[in-house]
């Protein structure tokens, strides 16, 4: 039977949602932490480590609950030495997030070698009752597996939190000013500390994401790039939760059709096919950031990427 | 209550400074070590055998030598962008660039009689590929301030998908049992040997670039615009610099190093191009510029620091088949540890009992 176009393209749409899914993870992760000040350029290693978690936690309970948790969990704590290093000990965050995707693709690497060939059952999706009848809509948003449904809880709860909360007015003002969010008695540290490893875990989360639905196996380096997407995507989504979905399903789209074209017959090599999410990141970032440039008041959190240290202005 | 705060030193010298990036590298091994035992492996066994190995044979050195000729490179492609605060996470990208340039150059002159010219013409063609792939980034940065850590990083991606085309398509070698590989390059496309031992020029090369830099840096006119425009960029616009230019050019120079350490690395060590020739070298360049802190002169003794992590992860995955993963795992932690450890030349660390 042949598809139809329309068809064609519910498919594509229906495996973007689920290709964006672990990059929007990644990248409300990613924009909690840099909300309070912090980058962090560890993302792909924290997908690997969540992956990794994840997969071995599912193969020996075959619980989703618990390899989620356990991933969110193992993630959040190597998010710990991060926050250890950039925070406390006032190194770079850039070199910081850096040593923790080496890090995280070395420990990943080492001890998932043993986990190659096994497999998991994947998760099953779930009809939503009434939103899954809407047409077009109920097929490619609410007929998703249960982590999909979790990224929308997600994605709305970050942003009532962050714009709508005293707690995330907070967060972003440490992201802005951290040297008055100290003189009027706040604790930078605990506000960066808890958002850099809550935004850990999502990520962690993220990388879960890989074995419970994508590929129901692990093998090494499962995340290819995509946490380098996401660290991309916080920027094209200008620090947003609400930017950030959008911004995920856009790459997630031309993944899947990267992934279909392959299907298909046409003349295109699959090693360019595999270029093109890269590339579009790129001219992405490129288009965002002459965005951010023209826009008469900065979007980015002021005191980004700078460490705070009470008493010690220069 | 217990507070634990930092006190900053009355005086910090080079000495603090190396003597604590050492306990760092210590620490480092320490806790490396932790994730060789729940793989089940003796540590200290294992941290034995790799410096036995290394040092009771000639060809340990040797091999030591060999792994920082491109780590050299890498190192200082790095080092000289740091020099400007800009970041070549790139530096693999532009090393399979170079790689496969050269590979052009060899798969469609090689067969040619002038073989003088052939060795020459790949390493010309490697250099350019590198500077070539890191000009998108370093345009966009220098013009419209685009995140150069992530573009250099996402150009890397693409590099590979790019080899793999090769290497999956016109250029497979027909003889090679449908193995990604090219056919092997004719011996005029072999770097030279250094005499007496088992070591290509490119190490020479490498310290020799090293050296080019820290001068040019050091004494020249323009090394002195390039450390204004590093330390304070503001100032830079009152000197008459013109900034967006100098970042373009630097990291173009950066992007040609790196590409010059694919050629060495192809040229002197495979033969041919094929999957993997780096090893993640130009990552492994992030970590030697962080510990030598961008110094030219530091790259050197940090590059055969580093080599001796990749030797040391090779030995341990010939002896015990432990995976080349625990390369990256240690320089993650290296990387973390001395990083952390930073702050303890400039602040002491304060215990104190309040009631």
């Amino acid at each position: 039977m042949e598809t139809t176009a329309i068809e064609w393209i519910v498919i594509v749409l229906v495996s973007a949602v689920k290709m964006g899914t672990p990059i929007l993870f990644g990248t409300l992760g990613g924009v909690i932490s840099e909300r309070a000040g912090v980058i962090n350029l560890g993302m792909e290693g924290l997908m690997l480590i969540g992956a990794l978690t994840s997969f071995v936690v599912k193969l020996y309970t075959g619980s989703t609950i618990l390899a989620v948790s356990a991933a969110a969990f193992v993630a959040g704590a190597a998010t710990f030495l991060h926050a250890l290093v950039c925070i406390s000990m006032r190194a770079s965050q850039i070199a910081s997030g850096l040593a923790l995707t080496m890090f995280g693709t070395g420990v990943s690497g080492l001890l998932g070698d043993s986990l190659t060939g096994k497999t998991v059952a994947p998760l099953m999706d779930i009809k939503l009752p009434i939103l899954s009848s809407i047409p077009l809509i109920g097929k490619i948003f609410f007929m998703q597996d249960a982590l999909v449904y979790f990224s929308y809880i997600s994605v709305a709860v970050i942003w009532y939190l962050l714009f709508y909360t005293r707690i995330g007015l907070n967060i972003r003002s440490m992201g802005e000013a951290p040297e008055v969010c100290d003189s009027i008695g706040l604790s930078v540290m605990k506000y960066r500390y808890a958002a850099v490893i809550i935004g850990g875990m999502m990520v962690g989360i993220g990388g879960a994401y890989f074995p419970m639905v994508l590929t129901s196996f692990w093998v090494d380096n499962l995340t290819a790039g995509r946490g380098w997407i996401a660290v991309a995507l916080v920027i094209f989504a200008f620090w947003h939760p609400g930017k950030a979905m959008f911004g995920a399903y856009l790459f997630g789209a031309a993944i899947s059709l990267q992934l279909r074209l392959q299907l298909i017959d046409i003349k295109i090599s699959p090693y360019f096919l595999a270029m093109f999410p890269f590339i579009l990141t790129i001219i992405a970032l490129i288009i965002a950031t002459i965005r951010n440039n023209k826009k008469k008041i900065a979007v980015m959190p002021a005191s980004l990427g700078e460490a705070f240290f009470r008493g010690e202005k220069h | 209550m217990i507070h634990i705060f930092f006190e900053k030193r009355l005086y910090s010298s080079g000495f603090i400074r190396i003597a604590i990036t050492i306990c760092a590298i210590i620490f480092a091994l320490l806790a490396g070590g932790v994730f060789l035992y729940t793989i089940g492996v003796n540590p200290f066994s294992a941290y034995s055998n790799v410096c036995s190995q290394i040092f009771t044979n000639k060809w340990g050195i040797e091999d030591l030598l060999l792994k920082m000729s491109p780590l050299m490179l890498t190192g200082i492609s790095v080092a000289l962008a740091a020099k400007m605060r800009l970041w070549n996470i790139g530096a693999d990208g532009q090393f399979y660039m170079g790689a496969c340039a050269a590979t052009w150059v060899a798969l469609t002159f090689g067969g040619s009689g002038n073989s003088l010219m052939l060795l020459p013409l790949m390493f010309l063609a490697g250099v350019t590929a590198g500077a070539l792939w890191i000009f998108i980034p370093a345009f966009f940065k220098a013009h419209f301030n685009v995140n150069d850590i992530i573009t250099t990083l996402l150009m890397n991606y693409i590099a590979i998908s790019l080899v793999d085309y090769f290497l999956f398509g016109s250029w497979r070698d027909p003889n090679s049992l449908n193995f990604p590989i090219t056919a092997l390059f004719p011996p005029a496309a072999a770097l030279p040997m250094i005499k007496n031992i088992n070591l290509h020029i490119g190490f020479l090369i490498g310290i020799f670039i090293i050296l080019l830099i820290y001068f040019f840096l050091e004494k020249s006119r323009f090394g002195i615009y390039v450390n204004i425009v590093g330390n304070n960029p503001n100032a830079a616009q009152y000197s008459g610099v013109n900034k967006k230019r100098l970042i373009i050019l630097i990291m173009m120079i950066s992007g040609a190093i790196a590409g010059l350490a694919g050629v060495i690395e192809l040229t002197g060590v495979h033969h041919r191009l094929q999957q993997n020739i780096s090893l993640g070298y130009g990552y492994t360049g992030i970590i030697v510029t962080w510990l030598s802190r961008a110094h030219p002169l530091g790259v050197i003794f940090n590059a055969f620091f580093m080599a001796f992590i990749f030797v040391g992860g090779e030995i341990m995955q010939m002896s015990a088949g432990i995976p080349v993963a625990m390369i990256y795992l240690f320089q993650g932690i290296i990387l973390f540890s001395v990083l952390g450890s930073d702050v303890f030349a400039e602040y002491k660390l304060k215990i104190k009992k309040t009631a």
